[in-house]
């Protein structure tokens, strides 16, 4: 498969999946003719599939699509509204897109189809005078030429397989086998004589690649197939295309590679979370058995195999990440032949330099990145590069210089496009978005140079004076900030007058996982995506100050406003407010927000899933991660929260002042009394209840602190008083109580410690996590009920 | 093998047989109740049923949709049909269940207070809605009469569908 076959089949794949979705959006178009948003969409399908056909020298198409794009910039911008008739026209350019696209996939060019008529009309509506001109077709003919200077060997004298019988295609096998096979030998010993060692190549390989690349040829395929893997490099090029990159290649190793169904991949990770999940389940479990079985022989043996099991389930899951990622050489090899096109139709000398072509991406990602990376290269063509006099004139070389490289840094991949050419100019680019309206004055005179660099990103910004096939109807970079978005990514942009512009891209390297800064709030617990996160503060109250309705803080020698978490996510307040808290400072591009937080728990790395279809959409929230527990945590979107943060009142300060009010309800009988018997031992249990009884008194029992707090969680019961033995499995007295002094409601309630421990330092301890009796075993029955009846004010008349 | 046991075997051999000549005829569906009500809905919707576990809450939604849970990985919300029926809600009991329905590629949890049982049902045995609540917007399918009592038939693909 030759490179412009790759591009096509992109071409192909990428059009029809935007053709598909355009019917959908038409067909809500006309019941919604004002629909901004859905406008937006259609024209921006009908500009990418231009600029893609013209780079693939569908002049047919492209004629098509230019026509469409002007009819559909006019609606909108208003100039046009879509009436019935208007819709039918456009309905019928888009059939007509479909069949040249359908024939462009058979036969790999676009001839065949009259479009004329259809342009006509087309351009009567956008105004002209319905005389246009219709670009001769280019037969399949033209397009073989071009293949042949692509790859001349190849093509040598290719003949026409079509017309050939069985045998005769077997004889031509042959001949392409033994050509090829002389090809590598004199490759091979062209190598030993530059002095380099070759192992002597297998020989099957070649010759199944010999064969299976002629089969190819003989069959146009079709689009959605596996393509056979080239196995050994592609012939060698007598000459590569002029304008094209000097991009090195590397010596293609033999490599032995395997096609799989990416649904299979995707179905294997999905076994692996539930194996993860699994062993964390495994892990705590081996924990519990710990504890209760302390130097058990078999504890031993038990914990071996659980860190075994939970070794080769992480190694499992990083063998199976690695095998959806992809070289971003993939998307980087159509970019010669673009730049090569385009230098042409813009008359400009240009060199494309790549490097880092190597570095891999989850291919949910390298599938993503092509579209946004064709916008970037194109403005920098287009807008970037002077022409050859302009750049001679001021002293540069001739030809311009654009770089595209990838490398990684830390977790993050970063696609890199430099270009020598005028660079951005900063007063213009204000002055334009003044004059469209995108920025108010007061805006353009604090931007930061940053800040209007960005500018480029807004939809409707296009800094072409006029309206090419390149570009200039400012949707490209709108695009690209959308798409970069959606991948979690950002974009950072450098430039410098008459020296160049420099754009990175930051990616995270897999779409499905990432760093998050695990914080809680209350009960609840939310992840940030580390990469927004510029530092932790820790604080306390009094430094939060209240300006104009709103919390700001002073962070250095800046002022940065706060938002609490809980007032973004409407969290109940239900435990107390400690004295200090801690800030999340959270950086987007230029701007800053502090998010306040309860506490911080700390850097994880979690698996990104959607809150699916019936959730979608909530402000605020990009998505939900598994924990290790099982339990489900929301991912913070960053984006949305800055938002959101400035329709948020400061009340997240003020403490609510009605606790413990409605707690303690009217006792009219004994049995309205209600005791919690915290202890393990059923025995000790039982002796407290035989005291208790006769009281006539409500007695629940808990076995331990955990079953303890979720019962008095559950909220089934209005508990007066509390029995806690301290030692206990799973949570001990100490932290039960430490745990219940948590909430706001349960402040006022009683404690009372009984246990054997009589040291000073166990009262001590009691007293702190909050205990109000301490009573030591062995006591009599008579002392219980007494100190139960002094702490739950229990009225006499009920004895 | 005892006479007995064969007889047995005979028997339900029969029953299989006229079950599945029948099959066209009847509807099977699994009920359950929620407050004083019973209602059912089609066995093959329902992907799975499970004893309740903790979730997490999520923003900005309505009362009745309690947040997400964790099914093996995926990430689901959980809707209770109390508070989406207009009933008062009730702390979860040893008979409460929560219900995993699917249609197409949605899928919701749904807290139920108690299970009753699977049901066959003879298509001539269920009624349309009333006419009260009768129409597209409705989530009732139909009423299923039964020898003592009345099973309300809910609508899968309403009940999955989000309407805030």
């Amino acid at each position: 498969m030759d490179e412009f076959q790759e591009i096509l089949q992109d071409f192909l794949v990428e059009s029809f999946e935007l053709v598909e979705k355009l019917d959908e959006d038409l067909v809500e178009l006309e019941t919604n003719p004002e629909d901004l948003e859905l406008l937006n969409g259609i024209f921006r399908v009908a500009h990418t599939v231009k600029g893609a056909s013209s780079f693939l020298n569908f002049d047919v198409l492209t004629h098509l699509t230019h026509h469409m794009e002007d009819v559909l910039n006019k609606a909108r911008h208003g100039e046009l509204i879509i009436t019935p008739d208007i819709m039918d026209v456009v309905l019928e350019s888009i059939d007509l897109m479909k069949a040249l696209l359908e024939i462009i996939r058979d036969t790999s060019a676009d001839a065949g189809i009259d479009v004329s008529a259809c342009v006509a009309r087309l351009d009567k509506i956008s105004g002209g005078d319905g005389a246009v001109e219709t670009p001769v077709a280019s037969e399949p003919v033209v397009e073989e030429v071009a293949e042949t200077v692509e790859e001349p060997v190849v093509a040598d004298d290719e003949p026409d397989y079509e017309n050939m019988d069985d045998s005769e295609i077997e004889d031509e096998i042959e001949r392409l086998l033994r050509e090829r096979q002389e090809e590598d030998k004199a490759k091979r010993q062209a190598k030993i004589a530059a002095g380099e060692k070759v192992l002597a190549a297998p020989p099957e390989p070649d010759s199944e690649e010999a064969k299976a690349e002629p089969k190819a040829e003989v069959k146009p395929e079709p689009v959605a197939a596996p393509t056979p893997v080239p196995v050994t490099p592609a012939a060698p090029k007598k000459e590569e295309p002029k304008a094209a990159a000097p991009a090195k290649r590397a010596p293609a190793a033999v490599e032995q590679t395997i096609r799989v169904d990416v649904k299979r991949l995707d179905h294997l990770m999905n076994l692996i979370g539930e194996l993860v999940l699994a062993k964390n389940r495994l892990i705590k479990i081996n924990d519990d058995v710990e504890e209760r079985y302390e130097g058990e022989e078999f504890l031993e043996e038990l914990n071996q195999v659980v860190s075994i099991v939970s070794l080769v389930t992480t190694d499992l899951q990083i063998a199976v990440m690695k095998t959806r990622m992809l070289p971003i050489g993939k998307v980087f090899n159509k970019f010669p032949r673009m730049i090569r096109d385009l230098s042409r139709e813009l008359d400009k000398k240009i060199e494309l330099e790549i490097s880092g072509e190597e570095t891999e991406l989850d291919k949910s990602i390298v599938e993503e990145i092509g579209d946004p990376l064709v916008h970037i290269i194109r403005n920098s063509c287009d807008h970037g590069v002077e022409t050859p006099s302009e750049r001679l004139a001021k002293g540069k070389e001739e030809t311009g210089t654009i770089g595209l490289k990838a490398y990684n840094e830390g977790n993050q991949i970063v696609i890199q496009i430099d270009d020598d050419g005028k660079g951005l100019d900063i007063d213009m680019l204000k002055n334009k978005s003044l004059e469209k309206g995108i920025i108010t004055e007061k805006e353009a005179d604090s931007m930061s140079e940053k800040e209007a660099f960005g500018l480029i990103f807004k939809p409707g910004f296009s800094t072409a004076a006029a309206v090419t096939n390149v570009s200039g109807r400012g949707v490209g970079m709108d695009v690209v900030k959308t798409n970069i978005e959606k991948l979690n990514g950002m974009i950072d942009i450098d430039s410098e007058i008459d020296v160049g512009t420099s754009m990175k891209l930051k990616i995270p390297l897999t779409l499905a996982i990432i760093q998050a800064l695990l914080v809680g709030v209350q009960e609840e617990y939310y992840a940030i995506p580390l990469a927004s996160v510029l530092e932790t503060v820790r604080i306390s109250r009094d430094e939060i100050y209240t300006v104009e309705g709103k919390s700001v803080m002073r962070l250095r020698e800046e002022v940065l406003s706060l938002v609490h978490i809980g007032d973004i996510f409407e969290v109940e307040r239900i435990l107390d407010a400690n004295e200090h808290a801690y800030v999340v400072v959270l950086g987007l591009g230029t701007s800053k927000l502090g998010l306040i937080v309860d506490t911080l728990v700390g850097q994880e790395e979690i698996v990104i899933k959607s809150l699916g279809d019936y959730l979608k959409g909530i402000e605020g929230v990009a998505g939900a991660t598994i924990r290790g527990d099982g339990g489900v945590t929301l991912i913070v979107d960053v984006v949305a929260l800055m938002t959101m943060a400035r329709d948020v009142k400061a009340t997240a300060m003020i403490d609510n002042s009605g606790d413990g009010a409605a707690v303690s309800n009217e006792k009219t009988k004994a049995s309205d009394y209600t005791v919690m018997i915290v202890d393990d031992s059923k025995t000790d249990r039982m002796i407290m209840r035989k005291a208790l009884e006769p009281m006539g008194i409500t007695l629940v029992e808990a076995s331990d602190g955990q079953e303890a707090l979720n019962i008095l969680k559950s909220g089934d019961h209005n508990f007066d008083a509390m029995l806690v033995d301290i030692e206990m499995p799973r949570m001990d007295g100490y932290s039960l109580a430490t745990e219940i002094k948590k909430y706001n409601k349960y402040k006022n309630l009683p404690l009372i410690a009984v246990t054997s421990r009589t040291g000073k330092s166990d009262r001590m301890r009691g007293v702190e996590s909050g205990m109000v009796e301490y009573i030591t075993k062995p006591y009599s029955a008579d002392y219980l009920s007494s100190v139960v009846q002094r702490n739950v004010n229990f009225k006499a008349e009920f004895l | 093998m005892s006479d007995k046991l064969k007889d047995i075997i005979n028997k339900q051999g029969q029953q299989q047989e006229s079950g599945t000549d029948k099959s066209d005829n009847v509807v099977q569906l699994v009920g359950f109740v929620i407050g004083d009500e019973e209602y059912a809905v089609p066995i093959l919707a329902i992907q799975e049923i499970i004893k309740p576990f903790s979730w997490t809450r999520v923003p900005q939604v309505p009362k009745y949709v309690l947040g997400v849970f964790n099914l093996r990985g995926a990430v689901i919300p959980l809707i209770d049909l109390r508070a989406k029926f207009g009933l008062q809600t009730k702390n979860h009991s040893d008979e409460t269940r929560f219900i995993v329905m699917r249609h197409g590629d949605d899928v919701a949890g749904f807290v139920i207070d108690r299970l009753t049982m699977a049901i066959r049902i003879d298509k001539v045995n269920i009624g349309p809605a009333p006419d009260t609540v009768s129409g597209d917007d409705t989530i009732i399918d139909g009423v299923g009469k039964q020898e003592d009592k009345i099973i309300t038939i809910l609508k899968v693909n309403k009940l999955l569908e989000r309407d805030f």
